[in-house]
């Protein structure tokens, strides 16, 4: 039946990913003769074959981040990520983009596939020499990378529809919070619908709200903050492999974090100058109070359990030490730990009344991978740290052309985000162009390199203005 | 403009949606038209996706266009597709080619929500959303999420970050300190993920329960413990009570015990300026509040049930104000097994206030009257037989059946006799006989002399047989000279008129006598054994070798 392969495929699809990701990575290691290398064979083509009797064909493509399976994109769990990544790489540094098997294939037909792949890579022309090898393979095909459309137009549509689910959620929480104080009741339907846009375009266009949170130092902090640290809190979650309703929950338990605030006086909350003991009793009391707010106006349901939950815990370290002091020690929940590190994170790079210079986003990572084990969950920062990548979002950077740009987003090679060029090489200020340094020129070089990186703030450059 | 075809086909999919939503509302899952809607629903689609590859459907407030074309026409709010689908936000509904028959099954049973009545705490975009459907792709318009008076907030917003945006002079600036600048070094290194960490993240997700409501609770308390004033302390406890409710509204009757056994811990143990006891009483008084019983109930007669156990322990935190809403469910619970819990619920309940449990024996059905009579003998408070004694005229049989095995039980004093002596003249059979047993095992001597003289009235002659026997066996406990004389006396009798029924007399005095293994009888049932009456004969013989043997006979 027909539905019935429909269904079988979305199951399989993520462990054909991983396991050709088990024979390429065994392969590597030891050679494709080897026992490893064949015994993951054996158990992949079988697989491949079932499903190839039930869909005609089996093809794998890599577009942008993710893998397809005969068109329809993998998900899959976490386990699942060092083994993607690995692939992604491999088939990115040779320039390929998809394996598509036609026919029924045996042990053979992979082994070709898998020394000519291994081989390829030291090939001066990897894809070529890929092509070449496979050749005289009738069952087993490989494509080009697909060159992502990202002409102008394209770009300028997903910067729009970004930058819509930006602003419409920042004033959303505003008029949340302005509710909130005013005693109203608040449409928690609503700020669900908001966060959904958030995931999708998540989901989607990756990098560009993450380039969003570069958007801070503003008057209205706390609304843009909660928004920021919704947004990033839901690019951790996603790069740890949480699904969908587990994404939107998180955003929505984010996104109130600091629903206590409302309760501190603003002439507290916005002193310019050094809180007494007193006020920093004040402000640290704003956890217990998000919690009655959050359970008075949103009443108790699973998301705001959860929402309450992160209110209360997310000043909360991992060594038990912050605030509130509980009497009893309890584990910190897994949301109220990505909160906490992505709050500071934001907090740190945003200019506050009490800490009017930000840090730089490197800065910033750099504090606060001194305080992973301590304040910080170890393990979650070294997975946010691979989020924001060597080069955050919003990074001031000299490339080797001698063009000054500001980090945009990422891609596959950490070391070779995607850059907004806004002065050009003679020193020009140009409207801002686009670079993807992980791109190659046709006679397999990269053009562009990142020389060194500049601090934004001092010289006031902010990629918001860029985006908007 | 689309092909007049098309538009009639689709026209004709909208339609069957609309009467899948009905039947999809009407019958269970398991019903087989339920079944037959969703599969001839998407048999209908499919038939279209034979020559299209999409249907793209806009959504108006009234109207459903495909392209550009209007294929329905909605009027006021019932079966208003369009509104139902336009008045979140949604603008583009678009199935798509591929549409596989559960995908099409999900997106029906959203469809056949009801938002309005129904308590649906998500709208029909969140629902879709959830569904993350391959085949079924949709926009929304999200202006509908803003205030009005947050219209023109990005205008402001991108206005105010341009205008502190870098000048000339900073970008030149910066500019020349990158080319100056030696320093290539970055600030941090990226340290790939390993399996390791991969590992440790799955440990991670593992301890994050799926039930988040035992960590809500610690939180609650330590906020309780938290509160620094009288005002805070009364907001917390409120939020507890609720979060006590939303786990028994979840059938989660376990936690509720949990914050109960806290609550009284709490008031236990800790002191505090103000008088929490007062405020932490707001909690267990929602615990034991109608609605809340309501749903217990409700909960014990749907499969898994609660166990008795659980139940008995929730009780316990219970005061004697829940005991009339416990009636009342009493009588509305379908199952034995829950009907029986609830009556261990009363007996422990009714222990605290004997006469609100007692209100229960006017309730206006029978049944419960009769499970609270049980409950009273239960509580065993000798108060509770006065409070019997005011049911003893009960309208139903059945209940003065039961209050008068209970009365017997109870050995109470003269008054409970005096009742029962009323008894034997109910217009049941199984009442009297039931109130003679009463007598028996109230066993005094007033109790006797009723016996007797109820025995020794003429009109007893006429009584039914197997009703006399019952009110001989019962005169045989006492086993003295009066009864006994009483009997010989009886078996003696000669009678001229009715003397049927004066065998009939004879035959369970013999009984009774053999009941009772006096062997002074014996000569006397040996002449009646002798009786040319074969009835009388075979009474007679059991009853002497009931008395030589012993039991047996
Ligand atoms: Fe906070
Ligand atoms: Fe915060």
């Amino acid at each position: 039946m027909e539905s019935k392969g429909e269904i079988d495929l979305q199951k399989h699809a993520k462990d054909i990913v991983n396991n050709l990701a088990v024979i390429f990575r065994s392969a590597q290691i030891h050679d494709a003769a080897n026992v490893a290398v064949v015994s993951s064979i054996n158990k992949f083509t079988p697989m491949v074959n079932r499903l190839i009797k039930a869909e005609g064909a089996i093809s794998i493509e890599l577009v942008g981040e993710y893998f397809f399976v005969n068109g329809s994109r993998v998900k899959f769990p976490s386990e699942y990520i060092v083994s993607f990544e690995f692939l992604a790489n491999e088939f990115t540094n040779r320039g390929l983009g998809s394996i598509t098997f036609s026919d029924s294939i045996d042990v053979n037909d992979m082994q070709t596939l898998v020394k000519t792949f291994i081989t390829s890579i030291s090939a001066p022309e990897p894809l070529e020499a890929l092509m070449e090898g496979m050749q005289n393979s009738e069952r087993i095909t490989l494509g080009k990378i697909r060159i992502q459309k990202d002409d102008e137009d394209v770009e300028v549509d997903a910067r729009m529809a970004v930058k819509k689910t930006y602003f419409n959620a920042v004033s959303f929480t505003k008029g949340v919070m302005k509710k909130m104080s005013s005693g109203e009741k608040v449409n928690v339907k609503r700020a669900k619908r908001v966060v959904q846009s958030m995931v999708d375009q998540l989901l989607g266009e990756h990098e560009l709200l993450l380039g969003m949170t570069a958007i801070k130092d503003y008057d209205d902090y706390t609304y843009h903050h909660s928004v920021n640290v919704s947004i990033l809190s839901i690019a951790l979650g996603q790069k740890l492999g949480f699904p969908r309703k587990m994404l939107l929950d998180l955003g929505l338990a984010a996104l109130f974090h600091d629903i206590g605030k409302l309760d501190i006086p603003p002439e507290v909350l916005n002193k310019p100058a050094e809180l007494s003991e007193e006020e920093w009793g004040t402000i640290k009391r704003h956890p217990f109070w998000g919690v009655k707010a959050i359970l008075d106006i949103r009443g108790i349901d699973r998301s705001s359990i959860t929402a309450a939950i992160v209110a209360f815990e997310h000043h909360i370290h991992h060594d038990n030490t912050g605030y509130p002091k509980r009497q009893t020690a309890a584990e910190r929940d897994l949301f109220s730990k990505i909160v906490s590190i992505v709050d500071q994170y934001d907090g740190m790079t945003s200019a506050r009344v009490y800490s009017r210079t930000p840090l730089t986003p490197d800065r910033a990572l750099k504090l606060m991978l001194s305080r992973a084990g301590s304040q910080l969950d170890p393990i979650l920062m070294k997975f946010y740290i691979n989020l924001i990548g060597v080069y955050p979002t919003g990074s001031l950077v000299m490339l080797n052309t001698k063009e000054l740009g500001l980090v945009y987003g990422s891609t596959d090679m950490p070391n070779r985000p995607k850059v907004l060029v806004i002065m050009d090489s003679n020193g020009q200020k140009v409207d801002g162009y686009l670079v993807d340094l992980s791109r190659k020129t046709k006679d397999g070089r990269y053009p562009r390199a990142i020389l060194r990186t500049m601090d934004p703030n001092k010289y006031r450059i902010n990629l918001a203005e860029y985006m908007l | 403009m689309p092909d007049p075809e098309d538009i009639k086909v689709v026209k004709d999919l909208l339609q069957a949606i609309i009467k899948a939503k009905k039947n999809l509302r009407i019958y269970p899952a398991n019903n087989p038209i339920y079944a037959k809607t969703v599969n001839n629903t998407h048999l209908k689609i499919e038939a279209i996706f034979e020559y299209l590859d999409e249907i793209p459907l806009r959504m108006t407030r009234n109207e459903i266009l495909y392209g550009g074309e209007p294929v329905f026409k909605g009027v006021g709010k019932d079966d208003n597709l369009a509104l139902f689908f336009s008045r979140d936000g949604l603008k583009d509904l678009i199935f798509k080619s591929g549409l596989t028959k559960e995908e099409f099954q999900s997106f029906l049973e959203i469809v056949s929500y009801d938002f309005d009545s129904e308590d649906i705490a998500d709208d029909v975009i969140t629902l879709l959303w959830e569904k993350d459907f391959q085949n079924i792709k949709y926009t929304v318009d999200e202006s509908i999420l803003v205030e009005e008076d947050e219209e023109d907030y990005e205008e402001e917003a991108v206005k105010q970050v341009k205008e502190r945006s870098a000048g000339e002079d900073d970008l030149t600036k910066a500019y020349s300190d990158a080319l100056k600048s030696e320093e290539t070094a970055k600030e941090i290194q990226l340290v790939p993920i390993t399996d390791k960490d991969v590992t440790a993240l799955a440990a991670l997700r593992e301890k994050v329960a799926r039930d988040k409501k035992g960590k809500l609770i610690d939180i609650l308390y330590e906020m309780l413990l938290m509160s620094e004033d009288f005002y805070e302390f009364h907001e917390i406890t409120a939020i507890v009570a609720n979060a006590m409710e939303y786990s028994i509204k979840q059938g989660d009757l376990r936690t509720a015990i949990e914050i109960l056994w806290r609550a009284k811990t709490f008031d236990e143990t800790t002191v505090t300026e103000f008088d929490s006891k007062e405020e932490l009483n707001h909690i267990f008084r929602s615990a034991e509040s109608p609605e809340i019983i309501k749903v217990i109930g409700d909960m014990m007669d749907e499969e898994p049930g609660i166990e008795d156990i659980v139940l008995q322990e929730y009780v316990s935190f219970l005061s004697r104000n829940s005991i009339p809403q416990f009636i009342t469910i009493l009588g509305e619970l379908k199952t034995i097994k829950a009907r029986k819990s609830v009556v261990n619920a009363l007996v422990f309940l009714g222990g605290k206030d004997i006469a609100v449990l007692a209100k229960g024996l006017s309730d206006s059905r029978w049944y419960v009257v009769r499970n609270i009579i049980y409950v009273l003998r239960k509580v065993g408070d000798p108060k509770a037989l006065d409070y019997l004694l005011r049911a003893a005229g009960h309208s139903d049989p059945r209940v003065r059946k039961e209050l008068l095995k209970t009365i017997g039980e109870s050995k109470g004093g003269p008054k409970a006799a005096a009742v029962v002596k009323d008894c034997l003249d109910d217009p049941e059979s199984f009442v009297r006989t039931t109130a003679a047993r009463a007598l028996g095992s109230i066993g005094s001597d007033f109790a006797k002399r009723v016996m007797l003289d109820r025995l020794s009235d003429g009109k007893f002659l006429s009584v039914d047989f197997n009703e006399k026997k019952e009110f001989f066996e019962v005169l045989s406990r006492w086993r003295d000279s009066t009864v006994f004389d009483f009997l010989m006396k009886t078996v003696k009798k000669r009678a001229l008129f009715k003397r049927a029924k004066h065998n009939e007399n004879k035959a369970v005095a013999a009984y009774a006598l053999g009941l009772m293994g006096n062997k002074n009888a014996l000569p006397v049932l040996e002449k009646m054994r002798r009786s040319s009456n074969r009835f009388l004969s075979e009474y007679a013989y059991a009853a002497i070798k009931r008395i030589e043997y012993g039991k047996q006979g």
